[in-house]
């Protein structure tokens, strides 16, 4: 259960996310909103990038808050970013073992856990092309190998379908889906896909203008009048 | 995967560079452009330093002779006030130069850009004043260890006595520096390099320690710089704090860029043009000076047209032949 509290973060006089709470318990939770809502921020403040005036985030008694960024992804928490960054200059494999770089274990045994996932993900064939040699959704799955490896505990997706096709999506979801069973990992999924969110989260988070306005089953919070209203004329809710 | 010691073709072809330097070039130059071979060979290293850092992470740092003096000027106290071999000697001296490039690090851990490069220059400018005010050490007593008049002869390696087997020796320390850069490089600090180039948020994201390894970085800079500057006084004897102005590391930073600061032949290109173009002019019989106009060109060429610098243009325009040759070939 991943449990966030009271976060408040402000820039200068924005306030982006203003006293947002909700607890996390399924394997799949989705976070929406319209653009600006302060979804990226909550991930930065769980990332570590951004620190918060004040609020609390904690998972299996540990305060995620009080770990530096480097060690919070040591402990297991993994991020991909909005725009995938992966390191041009270093081979897919490359890219996907740094994550595990720093653990004790023998390079074999982090040899073949980089494998194993480029497999999982269908990129064991292409592991020795470049990062400067891939196109988006190589580079998209890439990055999804990079969090699958070295047991993490919370995986976050910061819209990874944003420039995807229909069936690339489909096949993202699916992998988002098997996180779960492959490592026991909670996933956390922001996008503007309504129809992915629908499909692959139970819970969700609404977020709008830094305020939650609805957390729940994800098939309750869509029908909420206010989400619909934060939504209204933006067409990408098909409700 | 590739292999640890798996080498390139860019790696057989400077590794035949390195033969041609250690066994042809001293057998053919005569004692001037011994020493003028010698000083570009101690440049590369530190060229090579500063290259590495740019290249690798993006950093720029404008003190590389500066520390190239702090590596000299340990060299030679060391040298004058123990009996300690030669190589102990570099070893040492390049070490402290590893802790000050430390501690040049501590700025860059904060700043980016130009304020770092401010920040470096003012270190620079710093070692600059030291060296004008004391000197280097000659023989004399004391902490600084100058004496006015004749000074005490160097010590030269014991494996290294002549100008040609100096030479010799500079190369192949140039030689491992390089390879330690790029054992580096194909390790765990070079993936968190990438990493940190590509992004902070990134590297920090993938577990990478952004202050730990920008600070190793800054650290080997300093390493080569210092190792450089050490073969340097030995093979002068003596250091010229004029040697070691500010100015200096901001032109040997330039000519690096215009080099190409992501191939070891951008280093060999930019120790070329500032220690060995000058007196190739003037035996010319051309003003030295012309080498600055050349300078200046080439930087803008650098900055219009060539991002990866000299060596960068020249690969380009080798891998194109021979994709033209294949495709003739097919
Ligand atoms: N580093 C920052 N500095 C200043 N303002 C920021 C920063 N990051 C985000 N913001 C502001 O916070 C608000 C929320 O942004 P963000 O979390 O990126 O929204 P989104 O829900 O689209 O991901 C926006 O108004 C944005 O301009
Ligand atoms: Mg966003």
């Amino acid at each position: 259960m991943l449990e966030i509290t009271d976060i408040t973060v402000r820039f200068g006089g924005v306030v982006a996310l203003n006293e947002v709470s909700a607890r996390f318990t399924q394997p799949i939770g989705g976070i929406i909103g319209p653009n600006g809502a302060g979804k990226t921020t909550l991930m930065n403040v769980i990332s570590g990038f951004v620190e918060p005036a004040g609020g609390r985030i904690e998972r299996d008694g540990q305060n995620l808050l009080a770990l530096a960024p480097h060690r919070r992804a040591h402990w297991g928490l993994r991020r991909s970013f909005q725009k995938e960054e992966i390191a041009e200059d270093l081979t897919v494999f490359e890219n996907v073992l740094v994550q595990i770089d720093h653990g004790r274990a023998e390079r074999g045994r982090k040899s073949a856990e980089v494998l194993r996932m480029l497999e999982l993900v269908g990129m064991a064939d292409r592991m020795d092309k470049p990062g400067e040699a891939l196109n988006s959704f190589e580079r998209r799955l890439t990055d999804v190998a990079k969090c699958l490896v070295g047991s993490p505990r919370i995986v976050m997706f910061d819209e990874p379908a944003g420039g995807l096709s229909i069936d690339e999506t489909r096949q993202l979801g699916r992998l988002i889906r098997a996180i779960h069973d492959e490592t026991g990992a909670q996933t956390l999924v922001i996008d503007h896909d309504v129809d992915l969110i629908r499909e692959i989260c139970a819970e969700t988070l609404v977020l709008d203008f830094g305020k939650r306005i609805a957390f729940g089953p994800t098939s309750e919070v869509l029908d909420n009048p206010k989400v619909k209203a934060a939504y209204l004329g933006t067409e990408e809710i098909g409700i | 995967m590739r292999g640890l010691f798996h080498v390139t073709p860019s790696g057989w072809s400077g590794l035949g560079f390195a033969a041609f330097v250690i066994l042809l070039v001293p057998e053919l130059a005569g004692s001037y452009w011994l020493s003028v071979f010698t000083s570009a060979a101690c440049f590369t290293l530190a060229i090579a330093g500063v290259a590495f850092l740019y290249a690798r992470l993006g950093l720029v740092s404008l003190t590389q002779v500066g520390l190239m003096g702090v590596g000299g000027w340990v060299m030679l106290r060391l040298n004058h006030g123990t009996d300690l071999p030669f190589e102990v000697n570099l070893v040492l001296s390049a070490l402290a130069t590893m802790v000050f490039g430390w501690i040049l690090a501590l700025p860059a851990l904060r700043l980016r850009g130009l304020y770092l490069a401010l920040v470096t220059l003012m270190a620079a400018g710093g070692l600059e004043i030291v060296f004008a005010t004391f000197q280097f050490p000659n023989g004399g007593e004391g902490f600084w260890g100058v004496t006015i008049g004749s000074s005490e002869p160097f010590r030269r390696p014991a494996l290294a006595q002549s100008p040609e087997a100096y030479l010799r020796y500079v190369a192949i320390c140039a030689l491992l520096g390089f390879l330690l850069i790029e054992l580096h490089r194909r390790l765990q600090p070079g993936r968190a390099w990438a990493m940190i180039r590509r992004s902070e948020a990134a590297a920090m994201a993938a577990g990478v320690n952004v202050t730990l390894y920008k600070t190793w970085a800054f650290g080997i800079c300093g390493l080569l710089g210092g190792a450089a500057g050490a073969l340097l006084a030995g093979s002068l004897g003596l250091l010229d704090d004029g040697t070691f102005r500010a100015s200096e590391s901001v032109m040997v930073f330039a000519l690096a860029v215009v080099g190409g600061a992501r191939y070891w032949q951008g280093a060999v290109i930019a120790a070329a043009l500032y220690k060995i173009l000058p007196p190739l002019l003037s035996t010319w019989g051309v003003d030295a000076d012309l080498a600055f106009v050349i300078f200046g060109a080439g930087l803008l060429h650098a900055v219009i047209t060539a991002p990866d610098g000299i060596a960068g243009q020249l690969r380009g325009a080798i891998v194109a032949r021979f994709a033209r040759k294949e495709r003739a070939d097919a």
